[in-house]
């Protein structure tokens, strides 16, 4: 058996978002005071700046941009050397302006790639009960 | 209210020491800066009892999970004074990024406030045994939970990404990259003490390099290393009475706080937007401009921070400093060249922190660059990247 990848370690604020995902759902913490989308949440809200934000996370479309994008091609982490090459994808979601989000694209290191091209999240399925979101090129399936 | 640095070219460096830069070096980290710190002070012209401040920045930057070590793998300021056996009046480490710039800043603070008279300011790199970056984590809590688990991890993409958006945005071309290497390399061939004394990079060499995170390959790296540099700063009323032309400190800057991002993503436009802001205080701190600058130390301990800089320092229009590279405007053999690189950077000595730019601008401005001396009367020593980092203007004249 390979190497498994890291988990996440969901801890009090993080907790319903690592849930969701687990349903194959991808929320956003959100400012209760402001209502902007916030990742990753913070003890503050970098946009109204209040220091009790309550985040609350929501459903999103988990469409987006691709703003940039790299190929990694050696691994740095425990889990990821049977996985090389593999894309990284830095997108900015539908939902807020600069709403940026990083996470694999599952299209392979050949899927020839532009600014701006859409995509959509995807899950990864890494350990019982534990989905990464990832992102796929093009609308949602 | 006046942004210009109320200490503007009141304190002064006075003298320098700096190790030969190696992979691994025989004698232990500790032992290394203990040797360059006494001889930095002999060079200033002073005596060990003379020294009344000790200031660094003790950062040991691996995303590795190496052990943090005092003498070891890093080295304290009150680590230095404790084994030199002095008790100096004041001891401080910077704690932050853009390294040299802060370690600076907190120095002539120290000595303008006269809290110190002789302050040794040092850095020492380390290079650990095994991958310098490479972590055996098998669970991400914190702040790594939203990257780690999908493999984004270590400054390898992190650089990455804001360089191919660079690429993309802009059609930079590997070729205007190479450009870069050759001239850190060349000039960094030419340092006795630099890793690459007498290895310079031909672009051909460059553009062969496969890549290790696209469009990064291991050229637009700087090779980690074990390494020491010792400055000595005292105030310009003392620098008067020592053996070397004093180098003036006219203002300085930090960046501000960068938009709030996940770990380790730096998107083009934060760097940027809050780059240019910490260019505009540079400036103001100063007291001058980019054309008054005739020595920009830009960073580059990542290549593509030296487009960044470029940018942000106002040397060349945005979006236009790969061109600009290819266009032979960072030949500093050259006089229609800047001189940004002629200190080898570290891509040309190796990983050592912004020590290559501050020892540039010193070498230069004091006039003790030997063979490399050039004309030059203001400086810039950058650090980091212009949105997380920092910079010094240094200055042969005080004015």
């Amino acid at each position: 058996m390979s190497t498994p990848r890291p988990l996440p370690v969901p801890d009090e604020v993080s907790a319903p978002y690592w849930a969701a995902a687990a349903q194959h759902t991808l929320v956003i913490a959100r400012c209760s005071r402001c209502a902007s989308f916030v990742l990753p949440p913070g003890q503050t809200c970098p946009h109204c700046h209040s220091v009790d934000p309550r985040f609350r996370f929501e459903p999103v479309s988990g469409t987006g941009t691709v703003r940039s994008w790299t190929v990694v091609r050696q691994a740095f982490l425990p889990g990821f050397d049977a996985e090389v090459p593999f894309v990284l994808v830095d997108v900015e979601l539908t939902e807020q302006s600069e709403l940026r989000m990083i996470g694999r694209l599952l299209d392979g290191p050949a899927a020839a790639l532009r600014l701006g091209d859409r995509v959509s999240v995807a899950f990864e399925d890494v350990a019982p009960g534990v989905s990464i979101p990832a992102f796929t090129l093009g609308a949602p399936a | 209210m006046s942004g210009r640095f109320g200490a503007s070219n009141q304190v002064a460096l006075v003298g320098y020491a700096h190790s030969v830069v190696q992979r691994h070096a025989a004698a232990p980290l500790g032992v290394l800066t203990l040797d360059t710190a006494r001889r930095a002070i002999a060079d200033a012209g002073l005596r060990t009892d003379q020294i009344d401040g000790f200031v660094t920045a003790p950062l040991f930057p691996t995303a590795g999970a190496h052990a943090v070590e005092d003498g070891v793998s890093t080295v304290s300021a009150t680590w230095l004074a404790d084994n030199l056996d002095v008790r100096p009046r004041y001891a401080a480490g910077f704690q932050g990024i853009g390294q040299m710039p802060g370690a600076v800043a907190v120095a002539v603070n120290a000595i303008a406030a006269g809290a110190a008279d002789y302050v040794v300011l040092h850095r020492a790199m380390h290079n650990p045994p095994g991958r310098y970056h490479g972590n055996p984590m098998t669970s991400a809590g914190g702040a790594q939970q939203w990257t780690a688990p999908q493999g984004y991890f270590g400054p390898l993409s992190m650089i990455a990404l804001p360089y191919n958006e660079y690429v993309q945005r802009y059609g930079a071309s590997r070729e205007a990259m190479a450009a870069v290497l050759v001239e850190a390399r060349r000039n960094g061939a030419r340092l006795p003490w630099s890793y690459w004394h007498g290895r310079p990079l031909s672009a051909e060499e460059y553009l062969a390099e496969p890549m290790i995170s696209d469009p990064i390959c291991r050229y637009d790296c700087d090779i980690p290393v074990d390494g020491v540099a010792a400055f000595v700063l005292t105030s310009a009323a003392r620098a008067a009475d020592l053996p070397h032309r004093p180098v003036y400190v006219s203002g300085y800057a930090t960046s501000a706080p960068a938009t709030r991002r996940l770990p380790l993503h730096w998107p083009l436009d934060d760097i940027m937007a809050v780059g240019r802001e910490t260019t505009r205080r540079l400036w103001e701190s100063a007291g001058v401009g980019p054309t008054e600058v005739d020595l920009p130390q830009v960073y580059d301990g990542f290549s593509p921070f030296v487009y960044f800089w470029l940018e942000t320092l106002g040397l060349c229009p945005p979006g236009e400093a790969h061109r600009f590279v290819l266009d032979g405007g960072i030949d500093s053999d050259s006089p229609k060249g800047l001189p940004v690189l002629s200190g080898g950077g570290a891509l040309g000595n190796g990983r050592m922190h912004g020590v290559p730019q501050m020892l540039e601008c010193y070498l230069q401005l004091a006039g003790r660059a030997g063979e490399r001396q050039r004309t030059a009367t203001i400086g810039v020593a950058c650090q980091s990247s212009p949105h997380y980092g920092g910079a010094v203007v240094y200055s042969a004249e005080r004015f």
